[in-house]
C-alpha cells in the first residue's frame, strides 16, 4: 500500500464517518439542553390572586397561552431586573424567529407588602409588552409556589429594611394550566432561547 | 556618569510608582431606574495599584439618597441578597461589581437622572470619585 492509497483511504473514511454523524444529527430528537421537562405535567391548585391592572389572576389565568413564571420582587435592583430583562430579550427573538409559541412573562411577587398592582404595572411594562405582574396575600401567594416547589422567605436586614430570598427558578406552564417544565439557575439567553422552542414542541 | 543614571533610574521608579493613582476605577455602569422605583444597581471595577488592601466603607452619589454595597449570590436554589459591610480591594489587584454578584444598590434616585457622582469613601477618607452618565434604556 503506498501513501496516496492510504490518504485516499483515509479521506474516504472519514467522509463516510462524518455523513454518518450528520444522518444521526439530523434524526436525533431535539432535547433541551439546560431545562428540567416534568415527567407528567402538573396540573396546578386553585389561587386567587391580582394582576398588575388589580383583575382577578387565578389557575384559569394560566391557561390559553405558554406561560413562563419568574419570582421576584420590584426592590430588588440586581438580580430580578436582570432576568426579566434577558426573558424580554429571549421572548423578541422568539416572536422575530417565527415558527415557535411566543411565551408569556408573568412576574409572581414575593413581596406583596411592597409590590402593589400599581408598582408591578409600572414595572412590568418597562420590561416589554404584555408582560403579567401578580401580586396578593402570601397564603395565596404560598398556594402556587407550594405547588411549584418555589421557596421565598422575608429577611430582616435591619434598619428597617427587609428583603427576600426566592428561587432564581424560571418555570414553563403548558396552555392547559399545567406545571411543565422549567430552568433552575444560571439563566443564558442562548439556553432559553434554543430550549423553549423545543419545550413547547413537545406537546 | 554611572552613578549619574542610577540616580535617574530610581527617580524614575519612584517616579512612575506615583503615576499609578492607589484606586482606579473602570467599567463603571448605574442601571436607569424603572420609573416609579426606587432602587438602582451600580456596577464597576476597582483596581487597587498599592501594596495594600483597600476597604472602601461607603459609597455617597449625588443624585440617591443612599448607597449600600450588595452581594447577590445564588446558592442552593436561593437567590439571595445581603449587605456587605466594606468591599475590599486586594493589593495590587482589582475586584469587579457586576450582575448576578457584588454591586452596588443605589436607593431613592434624583428626578431626572442623567449624570450620576459616586464617591468611594474608606472611613473619613475620600478615596476615588468618578461620574457616569446613566446607561440608556433597557432594550
Amino acid at each position: 500500500m503506498n501513501a496516496r492509497t492510504i490518504i485516499i483511504a483515509l479521506l474516504a473514511g472519514s467522509a463516510m464517518a462524518g455523513g454518518l454523524f450528520f444522518a444521526l444529527q439530523l434524526n436525533a430528537p431535539r432535547e433541551p439542553v439546560a431545562a428540567f421537562v416534568l415527567p407528567a405535567p402538573e396540573p396546578l391548585p386553585e389561587f386567587s390572586l391580582l394582576d398588575q391592572a388589580s383583575l382577578p389572576f387565578t389557575e384559569e389565568s394560566l391557561r390559553g397561552q405558554w406561560d413562563l413564571l419568574f419570582f421576584g420582587f420590584t426592590s430588588c435592583p440586581d438580580i430580578c431586573p436582570t432576568t426579566l430583562q434577558l426573558l424580554s430579550r429571549v421572548r423578541a427573538s422568539l416572536q422575530s424567529q417565527g415558527g415557535s409559541p411566543v411565551p408569556r412573562i408573568v412576574l409572581l411577587s414575593v413581596d406583596p407588602e411592597r409590590d402593589t398592582p400599581e408598582q408591578l404595572a409600572k414595572y412590568v411594562a418597562y420590561f416589554g409588552e404584555g408582560n403579567v405582574g401578580v401580586t396578593g396575600s402570601i397564603e395565596e401567594i404560598t398556594k402556587l409556589t407550594k405547588a411549584l416547589y418555589v421557596y421565598f422567605a422575608k429577611v430582616d436586614l435591619g434598619e428597617g429594611n427587609y428583603t427576600v430570598d426566592h428561587s432564581p427558578a424560571v418555570l414553563v406552564v403548558d396552555p392547559a394550566g399545567r406545571y411543565h417544565s422549567g430552568f433552575s439557575g444560571s439563566h443564558t439567553y442562548e439556553n432559553l432561547l434554543h430550549d423553549l422552542p423545543v419545550i413547547m414542541a413537545s406537546q | 556618569m554611572k552613578q549619574y543614571i542610577v540616580i535617574c533610574l530610581l527617580l524614575l521608579s519612584a517616579c512612575s510608582k506615583e503615576i499609578l493613582p492607589p484606586l482606579v476605577a473602570s467599567d463603571l455602569e448605574v442601571t436607569r431606574p424603572v420609573p416609579g422605583m426606587q432602587m438602582s444597581a451600580g456596577y464597576v471595577t476597582l483596581r487597587n495599584n498599592t501594596d495594600e488592601i483597600i476597604s472602601v466603607s461607603h459609597v455617597v452619589s449625588g443624585e440617591f439618597a443612599r448607597v449600600e454595597i450588595h452581594e447577590s449570590t445564588v446558592e442552593d436554589g436561593v437567590a439571595r441578597m445581603r449587605r456587605l459591610p466594606e468591599l475590599l480591594v486586594p493589593a495590587n489587584d482589582g475586584v469587579s461589581l457586576k450582575p448576578g454578584g457584588k454591586h452596588l444598590m443605589l436607593m431613592r434616585p434624583a428626578d431626572n437622572l442623567d449624570v450620576v457622582s459616586l464617591s468611594f469613601f474608606s472611613g473619613d477618607t475620600l478615596l476615588l470619585s468618578v461620574e457616569v452618565q446613566l446607561a440608556s434604556e433597557r432594550q
